[in-house]
């Protein structure tokens, strides 16, 4: 019973949240938007007896990179403001069909699913302690450990030259 | 496990179409990278769903990768729209189509 009300609280906070991610016209507001769904799919986690990626989603999306969105929100600050806001003018009838094909063909997928066990696994909570996620990434998912070391690598290799082009394109330096 | 897999999963699809709405209808390139977050958060759903499922860790391990990549994608992807910024004045992604500096 918890766990539905939990699941029912965090799904609207998740969605209504979204909704204003998608459509409030100010970046900051749809950017403190984003903060809401992060921590309502954190809640997500916690029922689902993963306490470590929430402590992570809440950390790392939450802390660390809604905080650079609203840091380059207000850096770069008003001016820029495009008037027309819809890219769909001309196309809007197609990308809307295209939304709701998506969305039918997942629920039908979802809905249709015999692959699925008929009852969860047994619940152990040591599946999502930081323990055992470890031991699996060292173990059965080492290349992809590594491969995410390599991608932090390039992002911080390439944001130092994105910064560092954009200040002689400016004339300092 | 009260709540069924199949609440999970259309929540994460309805996190997904949102987002897709977003990435199609904004011109703002930040707003554009707010809807791709939604949009990976709705994976990310899925992926602890399925682990809490089968109970095995290694879709928390997927999801977890899932948040390094996008730490990498705003890093660079915010790199790119203050680039641009600084070259131009206003922020449509309909005007970025040159690949020259």
């Amino acid at each position: 019973m918890g766990e539905k009300i939990t699941f029912a609280v965090a799904a609207i906070g998740a969605l209504g949240f979204g909704t204003g991610v998608v459509f409030f016209r100010d970046a900051f507001r749809a950017a403190v938007s984003l903060i809401g769904t992060l921590l309502s799919v954190a809640l997500l986690f916690i029922v689902l007896l993963a306490p470590f990626a929430a402590a992570v989603q809440v950390i790392v999306y939450a802390g660390a990179i809604v905080v650079m969105f609203l840091f380059v929100i207000a850096y770069l600050g008003e001016r820029g403001e495009v008037t027309t806001p819809d890219r769909l003018d001309r196309w809007q009838v197609i990308g809307w069909l295209g939304v709701i094909g998506l969305g039918a063909f997942g629920a039908v997928a979802v809905l249709d699913s015999s692959s699925a066990p008929a009852e969860a696994a047994p619940a152990t909570t040591d599946v999502g302690t930081p323990a055992s996620i470890g031991d699996a990434f060292l173990s059965d998912h080492l290349l992809a450990f590594e491969v995410t070391s390599l991608i932090l690598l390039v992002a911080a290799v390439g944001a130092v030259i994105l910064a560092r082009s954009a200040a002689q394109g400016e004339g300092g330096r | 496990m009260n709540v069924p897999i199949e609440a999970y999963l259309m929540l994460s699809l309805a996190l997904l179409a949102l987002g897709l709405v977003g990435v199609m209808r904004r011109r703002n390139p930040l707003m554009l990278l707010l809807s791709v977050e939604l949009m990976l958060n709705a994976g990310n759903v899925s992926l602890i769903g399925f682990s809490r499922l089968w109970d095995d860790p290694s879709g928390q391990v997927f999801a977890l990768v899932v948040m390094v990549v996008a730490a990498a994608e705003v890093v660079i992807g915010l790199g790119l729209v203050v680039a641009i910024f600084r070259s131009r004045t206003r922020l449509d992604v309909d005007e970025m189509s040159s690949m020259r500096g």
